[in-house]
């Protein structure tokens, strides 16, 4: 790639920098913050990126760039407020800038209506004429505006400026500290053409410290012990003086200090800054000493006399040494991240195995081997959590997409909406935060398009014409939780049981719950929308968003009130790759239950279970009854109901937040496991989430709680004249 | 003979337009040359180790292009070291205002290889 390829590249992904700075600048200055520095900040968005443009020639973005930044520059300097009406138009602006910065990097185009709408709505707030001017009549404009323009350029000569003073390198001094170990005499380098090539830079006082020499008898000819301790003083800069060891940097033990350079390091730079911005505004009316227009002879009043035969220092090549930025991050391949937490996950599989060996070879609890191991496991643990903290990135990547897509989506629906973001810095694993885009994006669309009633149905309710969506992340019990609530008309309960009983999804005279009714919508099939309308209408339903947030190990949930509004809950596991599980027992298999869905363990009592006809059993926990649910039977492994008085119930807790009780045959222990898909490797098989390799090297399969309880569920909404009759 | 070894300080808070102005000094022969984000590292990199050429940028985050002029005017080590401001054509205000504190030119942006070094050599003479 040739170096203008090279910046090309740069510049698009900083743009992508600049357009998210520029969004959440704006919905800033819409939530209440327009001081300056935002507004600023917001200014300087759209003018780097109409900087770059007009170096690339990308004439239709700075056209577009430089009539919003025109509008920004009103707002700056106060001409124009920062109204509702304007950040909308503005906002709707900065998608056109995405729109055309993308269109110029994939070589796409923008439609030239929308363009010319917002250019012409911009050009109005600023006052302009209401056509929206060309590139080319952008660029004739500003050239007039430096036409007349009285400015000499002040020419300085060798004998005018104080190089010397431009160049305090001359005279550096450092103090280096040298001491080379075998390796660097084996691999046949010699010290003192080091130590030569160092004097070279300029003056050295060369120590050399014997200290460490051992005696002659105990001396070992191969062995190295000399250190020297070097005084250098040099016009050259560190990094020149540590070239000198390039070559033998790890056979060494080095050190280059930097011995304070007189005056340099006492300058108080904060007070240069407060006083150089403090004058900022009476500067224009102070007369100066360099007069207006200043005369090259200004400029070269008496120079510093020590500028005297100095020649500019010629430093090494390349940077002048100066440190910039201090390096706090690191940039690394997301592979080699990938390949560190399929060890880990190797590990905690191992670990296990090792823990099995010790239990099997009957070890006491404080032998020293159980003790070493409990150490392990913590350790294991504290690695995992810290490999899965590299890969965890703010769930911000994906939210900051959603405001555009509200935008759109209130224009297309005619709907005013007002999308509040929650917890964007809430951190989750960068698997999990791919693939959380989608579901997402559809569930806000639902939101607008379906939850949230016309701005006449609103007003006619008594609520505000704007409606509210807000969009929230947090973490909660080892899980994130991202929800979106609008506080639209809620769910029609009436007419969403009736389409489902319309599409064959349940019998006419089913019986349901609250909850139940609203949980339908997430069948395959389901389409609430009377008209398929051209945003939520696109073949994708609930069923998909559910199906892709199970499919991530997360659970999707749906409160709602009616003339209120809905939520809907996305629980998410933190990453994909490890999970704590309950191994328990069922038909002889050994299967793993995630103990995030498990609320209590109980033995079932006699008393307590009571059959509902044919194999539906319900049990009673603390005065209620739940669902009893043989997880043996859902899965084939038998197909008669097992006895439960015999065995486990384990108190799970579903998506929708109903309780059911799992029946397995016996409980193993509490183990964390690592997630492998039986999908990629075998195939799907319904009621199974994943698989895992035990501590014994067998594999168990992952229970998809769900999906069981769904599965056992399901019976009934399918066939209920059977589950119930008999 | 001295202009190419000048050590050139960049200030812009675009990374964009700091690889191309550095490009575009390389091409012109300049081998010696730093960045700086903004205003305030510019100055900090100024009294650590002072370069011979600013080229900034005007409009930055912390401390901008005219009042890293001002600073830079007020520390006596650095009160003559050229100054170069990269602007927009519509910035007359602002030249003006940084012809008061002593700037010696002005380049418009988008700036071309020509006009770089013109710009540079009404500065610091014929490159060589």
């Amino acid at each position: 790639m040739d170096a203008m390829a090279a910046i090309k590249q740069t510049f698009f992904q900083e743009c992508e920098e600049q357009l998210a700075e520029l969004e959440s600048g704006l919905l800033a200055i819409e939530g209440g913050q327009s001081d300056l520095e935002t507004i600023n900040a917001v200014f300087r968005a759209v003018h780097s990126v109409k900087g770059g443009a007009g170096a690339f020639h990308l004439d239709d973005l700075v056209g577009f760039a430089h009539i919003f930044e025109t509008t920004l520059d009103h707002v700056r300097g106060g001409k124009l407020a920062p109204t509702p009406e304007l950040l909308k138009t503005m906002l709707r602006s900065a998608d056109v800038l995405a729109d055309l910065v993308r269109a110029a990097r994939d070589g796409g185009t923008v439609e030239e209506g929308r363009k010319k709408a917002l250019a012409d709505e911009l050009a109005r707030w600023s006052g302009g004429s209401g056509g929206a001017p060309a590139a080319e009549e952008a660029a004739a404009e500003e050239e007039d505006s430096l036409a007349g323009l009285n400015f000499v350029p002040i020419q300085i000569t060798e004998d005018d400026v104080d190089f010397s003073g431009a160049a305090p390198d001359a005279g550096n001094t450092f103090k280096v500290s040298f001491k080379p170990h075998r390796a660097l005499y084996a691999k046949a380098n010699d010290a003192t053409l080091i130590l030569r090539e160092l004097s070279s830079l300029g003056t050295a006082e060369i120590v050399c410290d014997e200290s460490q020499l051992p005696k002659l008898g105990e001396l070992d000819p191969e062995e190295a012990y000399l250190i020297w301790n070097i005084t250098l003083n040099t016009e050259k800069d560190e990094q020149a003086v540590r070239e000198v060891f390039e070559f033998v940097d790890t056979d060494c033990d080095l050190t280059v200090e930097k011995a304070d350079p007189p005056g340099a390091a006492d300058v108080d730079i904060a007070a240069l800054i407060r006083q150089a911005t403090e004058a900022a505004a009476p500067a224009e009316a102070e007369p100066a000493a360099a007069a207006p227009a200043p005369t090259p002879a200004a400029a070269s009043a008496p120079a510093n006399a020590a500028a005297s035969g100095d020649h500019p220092a010629a430093g090494g090549k390349g940077d002048a040494g100066i440190a910039v930025t201090a390096q706090t991050t690191i940039r690394v391949d997301l592979d080699r991240v990938d390949r560190l937490a399929d060890l880990v996950g190797e590990l905690v599989i191992n670990q296990a195995m090792l823990a099995q060996r010790i239990t099997e070879g009957n070890h006491g609890k404080a032998s020293s081997a159980s003790v070493a191991l409990d150490e392990l496991e913590q350790l294991t643990r504290e690695i995992q959590e810290s490999v899965m903290a590299i890969r965890a990135q703010p769930v911000k990547s994906v939210f900051q997409r959603m405001p555009r897509l509200a935008r759109e989506v209130a224009t297309l629906t005619g709907k005013s909406v007002r999308l509040i973001m929650d917890g964007e810095g809430t951190e989750v694993d960068k698997t999990v935060i791919e693939r959380l885009a989608d579901p997402l994006t559809h569930m806000i669309r639902n939101a607008i398009d379906h939850g949230l009633e016309s701005p006449e149905k609103r007003r006619a309710a008594g609520k505000s014409e704007e409606g509210t969506v807000r969009l929230s992340a947090m973490h909660r019990s080892g899980r994130i939780v991202i929800e979106v609530a609008d506080d639209g008309a809620g769910i029609n309960r009436a007419r969403v049981k009736q389409i489902a009983i319309d599409k064959g999804l349940i019998p006419a005279d089913a019986q349901l719950t609250d909850d139940e009714v609203d949980n339908l919508i997430f069948l395959p099939g389901f389409s609430t929308a009377s008209t398929v309308s051209n945003i939520s209408g696109r073949g994708v339903g609930m069923d998909v968003v559910k199906r892709s947030v199970q499919a991530l190990g997360g659970r999707i949930s749906i409160t709602s009130v009616p003339g209120k509004g809905s939520t809907f809950a996305m629980s998410l596991p933190l990453t994909l790759a490890v999970l704590d599980g309950m191994v328990v027992t069922v038909a002889d298999q050994t299967l793993v239950v995630p103990l995030t869905a498990i609320v209590e363990t109980l033995q079932p009592k006699q008393a307590d279970v009571h059959g509902m006809g044919g194999d539906s059993r319900v049990i009673a926990i603390r005065d209620r009854f739940v669902p009893l649910v043989d997880v043996g039977q859902v899965l084939s492994y038998r197909y008669e109901a097992a006895d439960p008085m015999t065995r486990v119930a384990l108190l799970v807790e579903t998506e929708g937040g109903a309780r059911n009780a799992l029946l397995v045959d016996a409980i193993q222990g509490q183990r964390q496991v690592v997630i492998k898909s039986l999908e990629a490797n075998y195939g799907r098989v319904p009621g199974i989430a994943g698989a895992t390799i035990l501590g014994d090297g067998r594999v168990a399969l992952i229970v998809d709680v769900d999906a069981v309880v769904a599965d056992a569920r399901g019976d009934v909404y399918r066939d209920p004249g059977l589950a119930m009759a008999s | 003979m001295f202009q190419k070894n000048m050590r050139v300080l960049i200030v812009d808070d675009t990374s964009t337009s700091r690889m191309l102005i550095r490009d575009a000094l390389e091409q012109l022969g300049m081998t010696q040359i730093a960045s700086a984000n903004d205003g305030e590292e510019a100055l900090k990199a100024m009294v650590a180790s002072p370069s011979h050429l600013v080229i900034s940028d005007l409009n930055m985050p912390k401390l901008d292009g005219l009042g890293l002029l001002k600073a830079i005017r007020a520390h006596p080590p650095t009160k003559k070291t050229p100054f170069i401001i990269l602007t927009g054509k519509s910035d007359r205000a602002v030249i003006e205002q940084a012809a008061k504190l002593g700037v010696n030119n002005y380049i418009t942006k988008p700036f071309t290889l020509a006009s770089l070094k013109t710009g540079i050599e009404a500065v610091v003479g014929k490159l060589q």
